[in-house]
């Protein structure tokens, strides 16, 4: 077959010193990219592109798709460690990830998170391989209609990601897409809530409010804590690392994720975070103990992981197939494509098979270095949940405030880094969520945009006479009502039985 | 003895060295004594971003100046504006700019005015904008697009980035020019539509001939130029199509400099992107994706930038 015959040249490829320097420099770096706040998996592929100038084009690929590979795994050790997710879509791993490390087990979280990650990229890039083309056909349907209908998917998740505790959790959504609406209106150029301040123009940066959110605001609510601890200092017990078996449990979370995270990550301009909420709801709903999600279930981490993992393969078969980007880190491959003369686009894998398939065999034992660079690192990355809060605390704070200055360079983003933080630690004294609140922040504009743009095209029964914005629409209704369904119907059970029901 | 010596030669080289400092002239002559910062607006790995690089990377040839790019991305380049406003008008800090942060400023009704802010002293790429179709459609050739867009009466969907944008404004110059109407549909960047071009979601594409080199599906329908381009020798401009007064649509790519930097040091600047728009590695990297290459220098350059700013200012109506 001509395809297996160009994978194995393209494995021959890598037969040689500097492919796999590249390989290893690359996972190393992206696990660092990926664990630092601040530094997205796009940021961590930009920063290395002045660097490849000198290489060849094949190894400037390779380096690069290993960073993409192993930053989207490194953003799960700060969350499942700390409580800081390290990529927006890490966020979801630390819904289960970091009250395993609470509850002492930070092995299992992190064990998790490194397996699902390394089986969840290579499945999206065996789906990459071998169904590239037909895959980016479809993608390129994709309807502005289609796209609304997916981010309505998505914000229906809150319902179940609440759980008894849900209209807080709406709440919280609600506020994230208000959030959205600062800045300049993306389809008509109007200014919306800037008071003719420039830095507002592109509203609140995503990553600094992630940051406050959740790393700064843990930091006030422990420091709160502190005191009344009178500076004890939780003892650190031998945790416990998962065992083959412990893994194999989760073959079919990980599995079902992986395959939602190709699809999803294929959408150009979805991404990885998505698919990372979505997996984690479908892992959740399909269950049989839901309500052990958020407590500190490896299946979360696994689906998280899974998903935003294989969201890398999706993301790169609108990039080789068609040369357009599906996400903010293929749009800075293409560009680093572009300084070798090598335009991406259909005609690549004819002209440059070489390209093509050594990247493809790349990113298959990138994942394999990752795996056993984490293995190795994991003893290490624990070792940051024995580190003294007194330690700890003003770290995490100066990790947040470099994070956040890194994104634009910019002090804007310290401050409005720090008031995320506040504003996060006042939500979660009162009970409200604040992951429902990135939810928003990640949708809104998705949701609105292509909402209007869809409008424009073909009017508002756009959605209704697409099948597969239908369909979508459907499940996201079904997604957002039966949680509520259930959840009405156990109070209702419990008062019957005669017993209190919880607040 | 030997050290009041050494003390009178030490206050003698201070005193030289702080009057030599005091005058413009001599300052500008060892131009530059440090680092070069290069403010990009676009993000790394952008295509701003890897023009600058690219050509700070051919500047090392010709001088031993250090460049240090970095990127202030917001607001379409106007963060990096405000940033390169804030700084000392010395010549140290450089911006790269594009005719899009001229309609940005003017759709954002930004207090900005480039031509009292900045001086523009470098221009080096003209790309002339162009109207991209897709080939596996019934609507490939300009003819094609004006009859399509007079059968559906304005609901013919033009695809594009932001509302307001320079390719917008040339979409609505071309559709006035051309007496046309349709209907302009932004996505969060040019990509975006290109994707949504191919999945035939509109009729055309409004961008630079570059954009279609390895994509087979995507013919050009014409050009905003006068002649056509020797690397696109079968498309047709606008102006033998007889679409009159939309050959200055392009988009120019350069540097600018605070406004009040020193004769001397835009002299310095001259004299080196000069160098670098002759270089063979700068000519292989741009001229085949349809770029002039041209080295405009600071007057000529201003008052293209004054033309534009009043172009937008009427089109948009600000």
């Amino acid at each position: 077959m001509d395809l297996l015959s160009n994978l194995v040249t393209g494995f021959g490829y890598l037969a040689g010193f500097q492919p796999v320097v590249a390989i290893v420099v690359g996972v190393i770096l992206g696990i660092l990219a990926g664990a630092m706040p601040g530094l997205s998996p796009s940021m961590g592929v930009a920063l290395l592109v002045p660097f490849t100038y000198k290489l060849s084009p094949q190894i400037s690929l390779i380096l690069l798709g290993s960073i993409y590979i192993a930053a989207n795994y490194g953003g799960s050790i700060t969350a499942v460690t700390i409580n800081t997710p390290g990529t927006p879509s890490a966020v979801v791993t630390s819904f289960d990830g970091y009250p395993l490390t609470r509850k002492g087990k930070a092995g299992v979280g992190l064990g998790t998170s490194l397996v699902a990650s390394t089986v969840g990229g290579i499945i999206g890039t065996i789906i990459l391989i071998f169904f590239s083309v037909p895959l980016a056909r479809l993608a390129v349907k994709l309807h502005p209609a289609e796209y609304f209908a997916l981010a309505i998917f998505g914000l229906a998740t809150v319902a179940s990601l609440g759980g008894k505790n849900w209209a807080k959790a709406f709440l919280a959504a609600m506020l994230g897409l208000l959030i959205n609406t600062i800045g300049i209106d993306p389809i008509s150029g109007v200014q919306r809530f800037t008071f003719g301040n420039y830095k507002l123009f592109d509203g609140f940066a995503l990553v600094p409010a992630l940051i406050g959110l959740f790393a700064l605001s843990e930091v006030f609510t422990r420091l709160e804590e502190y005191k009344l601890e009178k500076g004890v200092e939780s003892t650190f017990e031998k945790t416990q690392w998962p065992k083959f078996i412990d893994y194999w449990k989760l073959k079919l979370t990980i599995l079902r994720s992986s395959v939602i995270g190709t699809l999803i990550g294929i959408f150009p301009g979805a991404g990885a975070t998505i698919a990372a909420f979505l997996s984690y709801d479908v892992a959740k709903k399909s269950s049989k103990h839901p309500e052990t999600f958020g407590t500190g279930n490896p299946e979360g981490v696994a689906a998280a992981e899974a998903a935003n993992s294989s969201s890398v393969g999706g993301a790169l078969v609108p990039l080789l197939a068609l040369g357009i980007p599906g996400s903010a880190t293929t749009a800075v491959l293409i560009g680093a494509l572009m300084i070798h003369d090598v335009n991406p686009g259909p005609l690549l894998f004819v002209e440059r098979p070489d390209i093509v398939y050594s990247l493809f065999a790349a990113l298959l034992v990138a994942n394999f270095v990752m795996l056993g660079l984490g293995l190795f690192g994991s003893r290490l990355w624990i070792k940051v949940t024995v580190i003294p809060k007194k330690v700890l605390l003003p770290s995490i704070l100066a990790i947040s405030i470099v994070g956040s200055f890194a994104v634009h360079y910019s002090f804007f983003d310290v401050a409005s880094c720090i008031g995320f933080g506040f504003a996060g630690w006042l939500l979660k004294k009162y009970g409200f969520p604040v992951a429902p609140i990135v939810l928003g922040m990640v949708l809104g504009k998705l949701a609105e945009t292509n909402f209007r743009r869809a409008v424009i095209m073909g009017g508002y029964k756009v959605f209704f006479t697409r099948p597969a914005s239908v369909i979508l629409l459907l499940l996201a209704v079904a997604s957002f009502a039966v949680p509520l369904i259930q959840t009405h119907n156990a109070n209702k059970k419990e008062k019957e039985a005669g017993g209190t029901p919880e607040k | 003895m030997k050290k009041t010596l050494l003390f009178v030669l030490l206050v003698a080289a201070l005193s030289v060295s702080l009057f030599a400092n005091g005058k413009g002239e001599s300052q500008a002559a060892n131009f530059p004594t440090k680092p070069i910062h290069v403010i990009v607006y676009t993000g790394p790995g952008g295509a701003g971003d890897i023009l600058t690089r690219k050509a700070m990377d051919i500047a090392a040839k010709y001088t031993k100046a250090t460049f240090v790019v970095e990127n202030k991305p917001g607001a379409g380049g106007i963060v990096t504006m405000e940033y390169v406003k804030s700084v000392p008008a010395d010549g140290y800090t450089l911006m790269y700019v594009t005719k899009s942060n001229i309609s940005k400023l003017v759709s954002t009704s930004s207090a900005i005015n480039p031509t009292k802010e900045f001086d523009w002293i470098s221009m080096m790429q003209i790309d002339p904008e162009c109207v991209i179709t897709n080939n596996k459609t019934n609507v490939v050739t300009w003819a094609q697009v004006v009859a399509d867009a007079k059968a559906k009466n304005g609901k013919q969907l033009w695809l594009g980035p932001a509302a307001g944008g320079l390719d917008n404004v040339t979409a609505m110059r071309i559709w006035k020019a051309a007496g046309i109407k349709a209907t302009w549909v932004p996505f969060a960047s040019g990509g975006k539509a290109k994707a949504a071009l191919l999945g035939k979601q509109g009729a055309t594409y409004t961008g630079n001939p570059g954009e279609i080199i390895g994509k087979p599906d995507f013919s050009i329908a014409a050009v905003c130029l006068d002649k056509r381009l020797p690397q696109f020798p079968d498309v047709p401009t606008f102006k033998e199509l007889g679409v009159k007064g939309v050959s200055g649509e392009i988009i120019w790519r350069g540097f600018a400099v605070k406004k009040g930097t020193p004769d001397s040091v835009i002299a310095w600047y001259n004299d080196l992107f000069e160098k670098i728009s002759k270089d063979p590695d700068w000519i292989k990297a741009y001229a085949p994706k349809g770029n002039q290459l041209v080295h405009y220098t600071k007057d000529k350059f201003n008052k293209m930038v004054a033309d534009d700013y009043a172009g937008y200012k009427m089109t948009l109506g600000k």
